[in-house]
């Protein structure tokens, strides 16, 4: 279920995809780790396929929206977790390197790479000696 | 001051019954340390959907970023376990904004309400929800019975 490629890189100003499930919204949990080079992001997205997800950078805004579907063979015990949908928006600092954004979900867990662009990486200032 | 605490008191051993009473609606399907029931707070991670499709009893967990080999599932007698280990996962060389995701090792586990065949259980594990399929013993599929007439 390898599913290494750009996923959905948007830039135009459209708006979320229309909701067509029932089902609440959730908010996916992440972990943000940054380095010199991009900043890194994994979310927590059970269950939701490469189709059913749709990453949206723009004007410094990263918004993560998706769905899931679940099987619900026969009557339940216990439901301790629903088909719903995900959402969830980060503020971006400017220079990150739209064109190379790229994302990678495997087993339910979205990594999103945004490189920074060389305006934002940091820059060791020289001092001049007078 | 002491009737105060006294109102005090009354008002948790009236939340105290309600959660005994709401404990009581799952039945020994989980146990928890040493067979006492799970508290709510405590163990509900991996999530779990559990249905009785008649012919087989369905478990889907719910767990992202896990593969096979995080997870062990594990069947004696009439008692499921389902255990393993979230590893941190943290890249070398970053630093952390914000973890949400916290490492941690699970392990939780149920009797089941009806025997199954142990030899044909089947499962997978697909965008990171685990899917366990157990058909039931034959004694214990649902039945029709004839009605005759007298």
């Amino acid at each position: 279920m390898d599913a290494t490629k750009d996923i959905a890189r948007k830039k135009d100003i459209s708006q979320s995809p229309e909701l067509t499930q029932q089902g609440p919204t959730l908010t996916p949990v992440v972990d943000i780790y940054e380095n010199n080079d991009e900043i890194l992001l994994f979310a927590d997205l059970a269950g939701v396929s490469k189709e059913d997800l749709t990453i949206n950078v723009e004007n410094d805004t990263l918004r993560l929206t998706g769905n899931r579907n679940l099987d619900a063979p026969g009557t339940a015990y216990f439901e301790e977790f629903c088909g719903c949908n995900f959402h969830r928006e980060f503020s971006l600092p400017q220079g990150i390197d739209v064109e190379r954004v790229n994302a990678e979900l495997k087993d339910g867990l979205l990594k999103l790479h945004m490189p920074k662009s060389a305006a934002l990486k940091p820059r060791q200032i020289e001092i001049k000696a007078e | 001051m002491w009737t105060s605490l006294n109102e005090f008191d009354r008002m948790f051993q009236n939340m105290d019954l309600l959660r005994r009473r709401m404990d009581r609606l799952f039945p020994e399907t989980e146990r928890g340390w040493a067979g006492w029931p799970v508290m709510a707070e405590v163990n509900k991670w991996p999530r779990i959907n559990f249905y009785d499709a008649g012919d087989s009893l369905q478990f889907y967990a719910e767990m992202p970023g896990l593969s096979e080999k995080d997870i062990s599932v594990k069947l004696q007698g009439d008692f499921l376990e389902i255990s393993g280990e979230l590893k941190s996962q943290a890249p070398e060389g970053y630093s952390v904004h914000r973890i949400e995701r916290e490492a941690k090792s699970f392990a939780r586990s149920f009797s089941l309400p009806v025997q199954v065949e142990r030899d044909n259980i089947k499962a997978t594990l697909k965008n990171g929800i685990l899917s366990l399929s157990l058909p039931k013993a034959e004694s214990a599929k649902p039945k029709q019975i004839t009605i005759n007439p007298a």
